[in-house]
Order: C-alpha cells, then structure tokens, then sequence
C-alpha cells in the first residue's frame, strides 16, 4: 500500500470493477444460470465430446513439452551469454507470439506441404512456433537472475556443468518453467484460430467445437455447457499452480549482477552462432512464405494483389475497421489497465479483488467471452449483439489481463522516496502522480498499450462470434478468404496476414525499444 | 602445498594479473591484502579453476592443476556474499558437495551434524537459507565449503559487510576453526587488521607481480 495514494484506490477501483463485473462476471455467470439444465450436460458422455475433449488434452501436452524443450537452449543462450545481434534474435523470436493465430495457421497452411494440413503434426508445429518466444522470454529473464556465483560455488564443491545444471539452475527455474508451462498448456488447450485454419473438419478443441455448436449447429446449450467444462480445466489448473507457486518464497535475489559474458572458446562461438542462425532462419521462414505467397499468382510474381486489397471495398473495410478497434482497444484498455493497476498497488489488502477480476478474461478464454456476451446482452433494453461496440470491448476485455500485468510491475517497483521527495517539496497528491508516477512507468505504458493494439489487431476468438456484415477485422477476413477458392482471393488473404506482420514486427519493436534499460 | 608461478591474466587488454607467483605451505592461512582492482578476487578464481589464466601453472600437492576444470580441483571458495543455494535449507547446502559425490545419506548426516557442531548451529539444520542472520550465514557458507575437505579454501573477504561486534567474533572463530582442522587458507581481505589477526602470513599482491 502506499500512503499517499491510499485514499484514491476506491475511485481508481470502480471503472475497473464495473467493467469487469458488466462484461466478464456477469457473461460468465450467465453461462453457469443458463446451463443449468440436466439434459444439456449429457452433451458430456457423447462419444465426440469425449474425443474432443481427449484431443484438446493430448495436444496441448505435447505442445507444451516441445515448446519446453526447444526454448531451453536458446533461453540458455540469450541468459548467458552476449553475442551479436542477441537483442535483435530477442525481438525476432517475439514476433510470433503477438501475431494473429490466423496468420499463424496460415503461414503453416502455406509451407506445410498439403498432405499433413489439417493433422495434429500441424497444429503442434504451429503451437510451438506461437508458444516459443514467449517461453524463451520467460526463462531467459529468470535465469539471468540467477547469480553466476551460485554456479561457481557449485564448481567449486565438485559439480561438473551437468550436475550444476541440474541440482542447481533446473530448480532456481522450477517456477518459471511452471509459469511458462501453464501459460503454453492454457494457449494451446484454448487454440482456436489455429485449429480452425489447420485442424479442418477433422481436428476439433474444446474451443472450436463450441463456436461450431453455437454458431453452426445452434446447439447454445451444448456449447454452454463445453464452456463450463473448459472453464473449470482451466480454473482447477490456474488455482492449482498458484498454490504450488507460493509455497517458497524469496528464492531470488535482486538483480545486482550480470551473467551475460562474451562467448569465450571457438566452440562456444560456433555453436551460439549456429543455434541462432537454424533459430532465426525457422522464425523467418513462415513469414517469408506468407510474404511469397501474397505475391504469387499461377508461380508468377504479381503486385496486382497489393493493388487490390487497397481497392476492394470490403478488404478497405476490413482494414479500417480493424485500424479503428485498435485505436479503442489502445485507448481502453490501457486506462483500465492502469486504473486497476494503480488501485492494486496504491490501495489496501482488498483492492487485490482486482488482480483475480483482471484475469478473468483469460480463464473464461475468448471464445467463452464472445459466447457470454451475445447470451448476456440480448434482451432490450440492453440487446446490444447488433452493436458495433460489443467487438472493440472484446478486444478490451482480451487485452486488459496483459495490460495491467505489464504496467503493475514497473508501479510497485517505484522507490517510494521519490514520492516523499515531490511532496515535501510541495507537490499536490495530482502532480505528484503526473511527475513521478507518470513520468516513471511512461515506457511500460507504452508497449503496454503497443501490446493492447497487436491484442486487438489479432483477435479471433471472441471477434468470431461478435462480428456483423459491416464490422469485420482483418483476421475474420483472412479467414473468409483462406475458406474460399481461387488464387486471387488465397492471395489476398496473405497479402492481408502480410500486412498484420509488419505491423505485429513494429509492435515489438516498440516494445523492446520501451523495454531497454535508458527508458 | 599450493604454488601459483607466473600467473598472467588480461581482460580486453587491460593487465590484471602480471607475473604473479604465490606459495602457501600445508596447513597455513595466508591472507592476501591489496586495493580495490589490484586483483585479488582474480587470483582466487584462477586458482579455483573458475577462470582461465593466459599463461602461467598452478601446482597443487606437486600436481599441476592449471587445465583442470574446477570441480575436479578440490578447492573451496567463500564468497563475501556466500551465495548458500537459495532453493536448499542449512543441511543441504552444507551436504551439497557430499551429494555430488554420492555419499550415503547416513555419512551425510553424520558430517552434517559435526560441522553444524563446528560453527555452533546445530539447531538451524532444516531452517530455510534465506531466513538467516547474516553471521549465521557467513558460519553456514564456511561449513559448506569445509565438509567438502578442501586441500585449500579460499576466502574472498568473508566478513566484508559485518557490524563490528560480530566481526570480531566470526574473525576470532574462522581463526579457531581453520587451525583446528589445519585447513590450508588464502584469505582475502582490504583489511589489515583483519589480515594480521587471522594470517600466519600477510601479504600484499602487489608485491607478488613482477612487471
């Protein structure tokens, strides 16, 4: 808590919370009422669900094994060691974790060859290829935090690198490899957009086959009933490893050292720069075939495409529509995000209320949330399913967990001194904020609401149920497009997907931009 | 016991370590003064095996221990910080080097408890590493180092950070300690009573280089 805040947290608070409690708890809560009916929880013994089901379990655990298994060595690398272009990799392998899903299904759709589209070896390549930045990120930082003298107490007690490796780093990363195992398991046992471009007709999760019960079988209640049932995987899951990952603390210390060196032998130049080029060359293949491809028309090169998505109505639409959700997604969340953030910092034991309501989104998953709020917001005077708005406010609701995550840090870690300093000389509680505050969590901020705009860009999940004729995004789009013969139009849709990278690129430049250590 | 001859070392350019030789006998405690950057701390790594030196030889026992890797060396390092494995209660960071070695889980204990004894903690064994005073770390951090028996320990200003009181104390038991078990120690300190209270010998590294 800090005191000088202390009485503003309520009023930070109740944008927050009613916003939370409107279009998440009440959605949410609506599913539960709804389904609760005897008959439409047998959806549950039926022999699809349960393969369903069994899918949806399987390949989100190999997913997160593999995704385990390959970030390791370059997490190892990027924590150890300082070598040309790290920061550069760093940003490159981020890239694909903040592009849309769609873009990502069909960057596989383009260099998988046509045999295994629609298999589970798809869907598990395109899994780790979304999930690894995002794990190398997560162990990366946690190891740099281990202080290198640990590992040279260890050597000197007579423990060779293996045995270092293993009785001492694997269990300082223990929960980071939890944390970024939990989070790649939720990813991949929620996937949607993926398995709907490269699962097919044949390959169906949990996720899937709730948009294909409401929206195509207008089978509500059965869908209900798989949100519930995903819900509480999901919940169970999140409870159950924070638990687990509070039982221990102040295993850390912070930061005062620096692990990072220079490679040192031949060898270890050799084999950084080799895992760095295969790693770099494997981000930038998918991309580049998207790229190809939006370029391609019978093997032949034709910028024609580009022309067009520009002056085809509907794809100007599109874009528009998506440019224009960003901006109030940007707008939005960030305010709520740092609103709820401010008020989890500044205020008192209970104001942490706000931390669980805040992460809804992602345990109800996007999916469930679109589903909720067309049941919810359907009868007058609140039938709002035909509104424009309810699809920016999806967004939001998708983007505010990762807002408030990525500004709360920076908050909490302000040296409260410098807010004693500004008010002994003279600042009021307002100014205070605006010049310490303010100033202070500026470059959080920023990629903060840099992330909420890649969030709303590639937004599939909820935007599926939500979208109307006149208000379709770029990945609705590219959806459409891949669904529909014909060259042109495919390459249109990776035109499209073309232009959501270089933006999602740019995104993350932002990002490790704010993120270095002169901001 | 221990000869360094001719130690050199060179980060991007800069000289660290010139010519540098040092001898210390079996069972002396030798401490080795200097200022800041002269250094000391380098030497006690290039000793350990934890840095590699640009020419030079060390001898241990009469062996020449210069390319081996450090944990086939037998030498114990204490950091100023002690860097006691946070993931690791007291008696297993004490017990870390026995279990790399495969030792049986009763001999484990059984010296556990006896160096516990040593530095006086024997009620601390379970207790989590990151809830200890800073003295009882410093004891916890030596006790670790001489259960894995040494041939030479070497101390990177151990009692850097303690109020005076509490130095005095810890200085006077490592002395204690360290004769006791006739431990073999290159003590490193800015210290100079601190040097001349613990050392058999005190040196300066700066006259051990020849330019």
């Amino acid at each position: 808590m800090i005191t000088s805040y202390r009485s503003t947290s309520k009023w930070l608070a109740f944008l927050p919370v009613v916003v939370m409690l409107t279009f998440v708890v009440a959605p949410a809560l609506n599913i539960f009422i709804i389904s609760l009916n005897f008959e439409s929880f047998a959806i549950l013994t039926a022999q699809t669900t349960q393969s369903v089901v069994w899918f949806t379990t399987w390949q989100a655990i190999i997913s997160t094994i593999l995704v385990l298994f390959f970030a390791m060595p370059i997490a190892a690398m990027t924590a150890n060691f300082d070598f040309f272009g790290r920061r550069a990799l760093i940003s490159l392998i981020s890239v694909p974790f903040i592009l849309p899903t769609v873009v990502v299904g069909a960057a596989f759709l383009e260099i998988l060859p046509t045999s295994i589209h629609h298999s589970a070896f798809a869907i598990i390549i395109a899994h780790i290829y979304f999930n690894f930045g995002l794990v190398v990120r997560i162990i990366s930082s946690r190891w740099q935090q281990i202080n290198p003298h640990l590992d040279d107490v260890a050597r000197t007690l007579g423990a060779s690198r293996t045995r270092l490796f293993v009785t001492v780093t694997l269990p300082l990363l223990k929960k980071s490899l939890q944390s970024a195992g939990l989070l790649v398991f939720l990813m991949c046992f929620t996937s949607y957009g993926v398995i709907r471009i490269l699962g097919g007709p044949a390959r169906s999760t949990i996720e899937t086959e709730i948009y294909f019960r409401a929206m195509q079988l207008g089978d509500v209640s059965g869908a209900l009933v798989l949100s519930i049932l995903q819900l509480v995987v999901v919940g169970v899951l999140v409870l159950l490893t924070t638990q687990f990952g509070t039982r221990k603390s102040a295993e850390l210390s912070q930061m005062v050292f620096s692990r990072i060196r220079k490679p040192q032998t031949s060898g270890q130049i050799i084999v950084i720069a080799s895992v760095a080029l295969i790693t770099a060359v494997t981000v930038v293949m998918p991309l580049v075939s998207v790229v190809r491809r939006s370029i391609l028309i019978d093997q032949q090169i034709n910028f024609s495409i580009w022309q067009s998505i520009f002056i085809d109505e509907e794809i100007f639409r599109s874009l528009m529509t998506s440019l224009k959700f960003a901006v109030f997604t940007i707008i939005v969340s960030t305010t709520i995000g740092l609103l709820s953030a401010c008020a989890v910092t500044y205020g008192s034991e209970r104001y942490r209320v706000l931390n669980l309501l805040t992460a809804l989104p992602v345990v109800i998953s996007a999916v469930t949330l679109g589903l909720g709020l067309i049941i919810t917001f359907d009868i007058d005077p609140i039938d709002w399913r035909g509104a424009w708005l309810m699809m920016p406010i999806a967004h939001c609701l998708v983007a505010i967990p990762i807002v408030m995550r990525m500004i709360s840090p920076t908050i909490r870690d302000l040296p409260n001194g410098l807010r004693d300093a500004s008010q002994t000389l003279g600042a009021t509680t307002w100014q205070m904020w605006r010049t310490i505050d303010l100033r202070l969590i500026k470059p959080a901020l920023v990629s903060a609401a840099a992330i909420a705009c890649a969030v709303s860009l590639g937004e599939f999940g909820a935007s599926s149920f939500l979208v109307r004729r006149n208000n379709e995004t770029l990945p609705l789009m590219i959806s459409r497009l891949l669904g529909r013969p014909g060259e042109i139009i495919q390459a249109q849709a990776y035109a499209i997907a073309t232009l959501l990278i270089v933006a999602c690129a740019g995104i993350i430049g932002v990002v490790d931009y704010f993120g270095t250590e002169k901001h | 016991m221990l000869d360094c001859r001719n130690l050199v070392v060179t980060y991007e350019s800069t000289p660290v370590l010139q010519n540098l030789s040092i001898y210390i006998g079996a069972g002396e405690v030798v401490a080795l003064t200097g200022p800041s950057g002269s250094g000391k701390t380098t030497l006690l790594r290039c000793i350990a095996g934890l840095e590699v030196v640009d020419s030079g030889t060390i001898f241990l026992s009469g062996e020449e221990i210069t390319p081996k890797p450090a944990h086939l060396r037998r030498i114990g390092l204490v950091f100023q910080d002690n860097q006691l494995f946070p993931h690791l209660n007291v008696a297993k960071n004490i017990s870390y080097s026995l279990m790399i070695q495969g030792t049986k889980q009763k001999l484990m204990d059984e010296k556990v408890a006896e160096v516990l004894e040593l530095v006086g903690l024997t009620h601390l064994s379970q207790r989590e590493v990151f809830k200890l005073s800073g003295g009882e770390a410093k004891r916890i951090a030596v006790a670790r180092a001489l259960v894995a028996q040494p041939k030479v320990l070497l101390l990177d200003e151990p009692l850097n950070g303690l109020d005076k009181e509490l130095h005095a104390r810890l200085l006077a038991d490592l002395g204690t300690l360290l004769r006791l078990r006739g431990t073999t120690t290159l003590h490193v300190t800015h210290d100079q009573d601190e040097a001349n209270a613990i050392a058999d010998r005190v040196l300066d590294i700066r006259n051990l280089m020849s330019h």
